[in-house]
């Protein structure tokens, strides 16, 4: 074989050291970016943003290189992230914003990994993700304030009352499909938005305020992080426990996506017909994917909610939906890394854009655009899964 | 195996099979024939569940397929080509063949073995099993598709026009594929155009005009009959 990737078979010591490069340089360019105040910057890091993907449609062995590199050294790859990720607000510092961008670009992978399951792996077009979102925000704060019960509790809850809710939802769209299923979660979704808007419980279009921060082993959310001397902003609290959730819905997401749950998803995604003459119950499926979809949407909402400390109904708009959305199809439909860069990409660009203040919309939506010329199936297109006798 | 007792099917108000009555019993090679618009994929449909009988009863195994549905078919022991192929076109040819073998077995270490012996029953597909089903050719997606059905090792395929638009030489390779796996003990109902070759391998025959079915008997006898010649040969 002469492709490119099967000739790179390195070495251990050279495939570490290029992995840690090649993450550094990752978080090196997520810094700059992050960090980028004038609008010459943010244009230049998004033209060598754009160079880069450029490069990757046009030199497709570039990203098996890559992918094959990660895959040699893997204790590496996992340990250079998890030094990355820990370090960051180090790196941060006193930057309460940057770091607020991160925990919201967090929330929005673990939105967009929900939402992936359904419209990457078992192509549903689900428009009603931020109602889930909205329900995990709502019963996690309803629950805080007016009972007094702790974070770690409401959390589980609010997970299980949005799976019940994706069950809903996931009823009438077994018999339903494309068009039609997408009005349906439209539906749910104004319905909840609603709903949330008129209830008296749910504080109507005021929300619910006095969210109280979580507490771990007595260290209080609202409280800065002390730790070997360096003083933590109390925002990176919850920079961490999003960063977790993001692990969780990173490792149920692969868990299934090799598992026979991925490939009943992707079958039926391409035919449903052919889908049940394999046995696959696609009714069963499809409500599935609305329930795990849910479930991780709940989490995203809970986290939110105790970070803001305030939520109102018009956090969890139809819009919303919209928005995660637009990050699964632009990072790329059941690649769970390109979903991820999607999910920072659409978070942090817009706040990134605000030099340009009245053209940053129209910027915005040009970019978009502009990206999915260069890559039309996505920053990073779904990757092929390896079995039995190809290991 | 397969039976349909006095089946009436329609879409909307349009009749397609009336009074159909077939069987394919255990170890069989059975050879439903029929111009186009007589009805065969619609019999297919039908024993298979996915289009449901207005009259008379489909039985797969003793089961009534319109309680059971089709995707318990498959747990069952039944193998399906559907026409067309219908292959997940996005997905992997090795994708494809595990989807085939879990509906079945769902037994993870197994599934090397039996890859192997499709490998060695369809030589074709051996260098193709990390390029994406979309993008074989018409005859290596027939291949695919009957390796799909046949890689849980079924106790019945029901194969939909497989050799719709395979070169004469492919029509060849795939009959005598399908007469191996008979051989070896499957039971087929294979529904076919190409009457001459679908009766040279069939033990029996049944030939389907308008909905109906017009002719039944054993193979060799139908490739003799009026109807067969006046309708193909």
């Amino acid at each position: 074989m002469n492709h490119p990737a099967s000739r790179v078979v390195p070495r251990a010591a050279a495939a570490a050291a290029t992995t840690i490069l090649l993450q550094i340089s990752g978080a090196a360019f997520v810094y700059a970016i992050l960090s980028a105040e004038e609008g010459w910057q943010v244009v230049a890091l998004l033209g060598l943003l754009g160079f880069g993907f450029y490069l990757l449609e046009r030199l497709p062995w570039i990203n098996d290189v890559v992918v094959a590199l990660l895959a040699r050294v893997p204790v590496v790859t996992t340990a250079t992230a998890a030094v990355i990720v820990l370090g960051f607000p180090f790196l941060v510092g006193s930057n309460t914003y940057i770091l607020h961008l991160l925990i919201v670009a967090q929330l929005y992978a673990v939105l967009a990994l929900a939402l992936n399951f359904q419209l990457g792996s078992a192509n549903i077009p689900n428009f009603a993700t931020g109602a889930s979102y909205g329900i995990g925000a709502y019963v996690s704060a309803l629950l805080a304030v007016n009972f007094n019960v702790s974070f770690w509790l409401t959390l589980p809850v609010a997970a299980l009352a949005a799976t019940l809710f994706g069950f809903v939802i996931g009823i009438p769209c077994m018999r339903t499909r494309d068009t039609y299923l997408a009005l349906v979660t439209i539906a749910f979704a104004v319905v909840v938005h609603q709903l949330l808007n008129n209830f008296e419980w749910t504080g109507g279009p005021n929300g619910l305020v006095g969210i109280p921060a979580p507490t771990l082993f007595g260290h209080s959310f609202a409280d800065p992080i002390e730790v070997f001397g360096w003083t933590l902003p109390s925002q990176a609290n919850f920079y961490y426990l999003a960063a977790a959730v993001v692990i969780i819905a990173v490792i149920t997401a692969r868990r299934l996506h090799e598992s026979h749950i991925g490939l009943a998803w992707n079958a039926l995604r391409a035919d449903e017909m052919a889908a049940k003459a394999q046995g696959i119950n696609v009714a069963w499926y499809k409500v599935l994917a609305f329930a795990v979809d849910a479930f991780l949407a709940a989490f995203a909402g809970t986290i939110y909610a105790f970070y803001v400390s305030y939520i109102s109904p018009d956090n969890f708009t139809f819009l919303v939906s919209v928005t995660i959305m637009t990050m699964v199809i632009v990072g790329g439909m059941d690649n769970i890394f390109g979903v991820i860069v999607g999910a920072f990409l659409l978070t942090i660009l817009p706040e990134k854009l605000r030099a340009f203040s009245d053209y940053r919309l129209l910027i915005f939506g040009v970019i978009v655009i502009g990206f999915l010329m260069i890559r039309p199936e996505g920053l990073f297109p779904q990757r092929l899964r390896h079995y039995g006798v190809e290991r | 195996m397969l039976e349909l007792a006095d089946v009436d099917t329609a879409y909307g108000a349009a009749p397609m099979l009336r009074n159909v009555t077939l069987n394919v019993r255990a170890g069989e090679l059975v050879c439903l024939l029929g111009p186009n618009g007589a009805g065969k994929t619609t019999t297919f449909m039908t024993a298979c569940g996915v289009v449901r009988a207005q009259r008379g009863k489909v039985r797969v195994m003793g089961n009534d397929v319109a309680a059971l549905g089709t995707e318990k078919l498959a747990a069952l022991g039944v193998g399906l080509v559907p026409e067309g192929r219908r292959l997940f076109p996005g997905l992997t040819v090795i994708e494809n063949l595990r989807l085939g073998y879990d509906a079945v077995s769902n037994r993870g270490p197994k599934f090397d073995l039996q890859l192997d012996k499709m490998s060695n029953l369809f030589p074709r597909i051996r260098e193709r099993l990390r390029q994406t089903a979309g993008t074989l050719s018409g005859g290596e997606q027939a291949m695919v598709a009957l390796a799909r059905a046949l890689i849980g090792e079924p106790k019945l395929v029901i194969m939909d026009e497989p050799s719709l638009g395979l070169s004469p030489k492919l029509i060849g390779e795939y009959f005598e594929i399908t007469q191996e796996i008979h051989r070896r003990g499957t039971t087929v109902l294979l529904i076919e155009q190409n009457a001459e070759m679908g009766l040279r391998i069939a033990d029996r025959g049944y030939i389907l005009v308008k909905g109906r079915v017009a002719q039944e008997g054993p193979a060799r006898e139908l490739l003799s009959s009026k109807t067969a010649k006046s309708l193909y040969l």
